[in-house]
């Protein structure tokens, strides 16, 4: 792989995980954040996970992008595809730094990722994993459209398969505007308050 | 980052593939991977390997998959490390288990210094041995390398530093003198 493709969206830009980028990502997953994908990790695990997720696209040709604002270019968690030996199918993966979670990043970059990988890569399914305590990531797994599939392999038994909706379903359906209403209602809010709520 | 392939007379040193995997999980069981973090399960070595390509976008610098030329057959991983909580950037040599014994890694390990030198600049450089690693002792002496203090890390415990001849040194004494 020798470049990662780049990806736009309303709010957000999805580049290839580069060096500046590093300290960010140590500060989510030396952190107790990252205490539902694998860590809290040391500095030196830390920089050799990252490491395997720039090398990841080298591997199996797709991979985990770094998370941009479009304008102010900070970072604000990393969103793909990951597919380590262990793991039974590819995923769509997400993780949001602590501080900017709310928003509705995952979501948007997650749903541009999976649509990605089904337009450029002809992915027929996806699915994610998720620790059963992890309440925020089922939440948006649900969000894009995914459901349990307690047929599915997990990677050890310790977590849960969601399923992602398949490309047709996702093709000018309600789900697919409903999932892009949603993305449109964080970037542009429908009901903006003004001022101050008082009662 | 577009990884170099560098050649010698009887190695390729190239950029990890996917079907380096099958080499990197027998490397990684084996007792040879104990003096370099082993061993590791499957999953680790995945891992080792996804790294092994990222650390090329994060330094500009790595280490190759070491192929033989005639066979097409991966030997061993080679080339410079330099990981978060490393002292310096190294120069590594892991010989696959049944490719010891051919001066194959003093003849990677010098290709890989002379990229380090040549095209990235380097004025210096260490390879990081554990003491009972005598064969790679061996390969740092044949390279002309001097023992230089020792290094303790978190995860791979106490080392022997070897400093590298400088590019001068190399110079003066000759490049075939290391070759």
């Amino acid at each position: 792989m020798s470049q990662i493709p780049t990806i736009e969206t309303t709010r957000l830009s999805l580049r290839g995980p580069e060096p500046q980028d590093y300290p960010d990502f140590k500060a989510t997953f030396t952190s107790y954040r990252a205490r539902f994908m694998g860590g809290p990790l040391n500095a030196y695990e830390s920089w050799m996970l990252y490491a395997a997720e720039i090398g990841h696209w080298d591997i199996r040709g797709f991979g985990m992008w770094m998370v941009h604002d479009r304008v102010t270019d900070e970072t604000y968690g990393m969103v793909g595809g990951w597919q380590p030996a262990k793991w039974p199918e590819r995923e769509i993966a997400w993780v949001i730094w602590p501080d900017k979670a709310g928003r509705g990043y995952a979501l948007e970059a997650a749903h541009a990722a999976r649509s990605y990988f089904y337009r450029q890569q002809n992915w027929e399914t996806a699915v994610s994993y998720i620790d059963p305590k992890n309440l925020d990531s089922i939440r948006l797994a649900e969000r894009l459209g995914a459901q349990r599939d307690d047929s599915a392999a997990s990677i050890d038994g310790n977590d849960v398969v969601y399923r992602h909706p398949s490309p047709a379903a996702l093709s000018g359906t309600q789900l697919a505007h409903g999932i892009e209403m949603e993305i449109g209602h964080y970037a542009d809010p429908l009901f903006k308050p003004e001022g101050w709520a008082i009662d | 980052m577009l990884i170099p392939t560098l050649h010698t007379p009887r190695l390729t040193l190239r950029a990890p593939v996917e079907s380096d995997f099958a080499p990197f999980v027998a490397f990684y069981a084996s007792d040879r991977s104990k003096f370099v973090g082993g061993p590791l399960g499957r999953e680790a070595s995945w891992r080792m390997l996804a790294m092994e390509a990222g650390h090329w976008t994060l330094r500009g610098y790595g280490r190759w998959i070491v192929e033989e030329n005639e066979t097409k057959t991966p030997v061993g991983l080679i080339g410079l490390f330099n990981p978060e909580g490393w002292p310096e950037a190294e120069i590594g040599w892991d010989l696959f288990e049944g490719f010891e014994g051919r001066g194959y890694a003093t003849e990677a390990g010098a290709a890989a210094r002379s990229f380090a030198y040549d095209t990235l600049g380097w004025t210096t450089a260490i390879s990081l041995v554990k003491p009972d690693n005598t064969g790679s002792a061996r390969v740092a002496e044949r390279l002309g390398c001097r023992h230089d203090g020792d290094f303790t890390h978190e995860r791979h415990g106490f080392m022997h530093v070897w400093r590298h001849p400088s590019p001068e040194d190399l110079a003066e004494g000759g490049m075939e003198a290391y070759a």
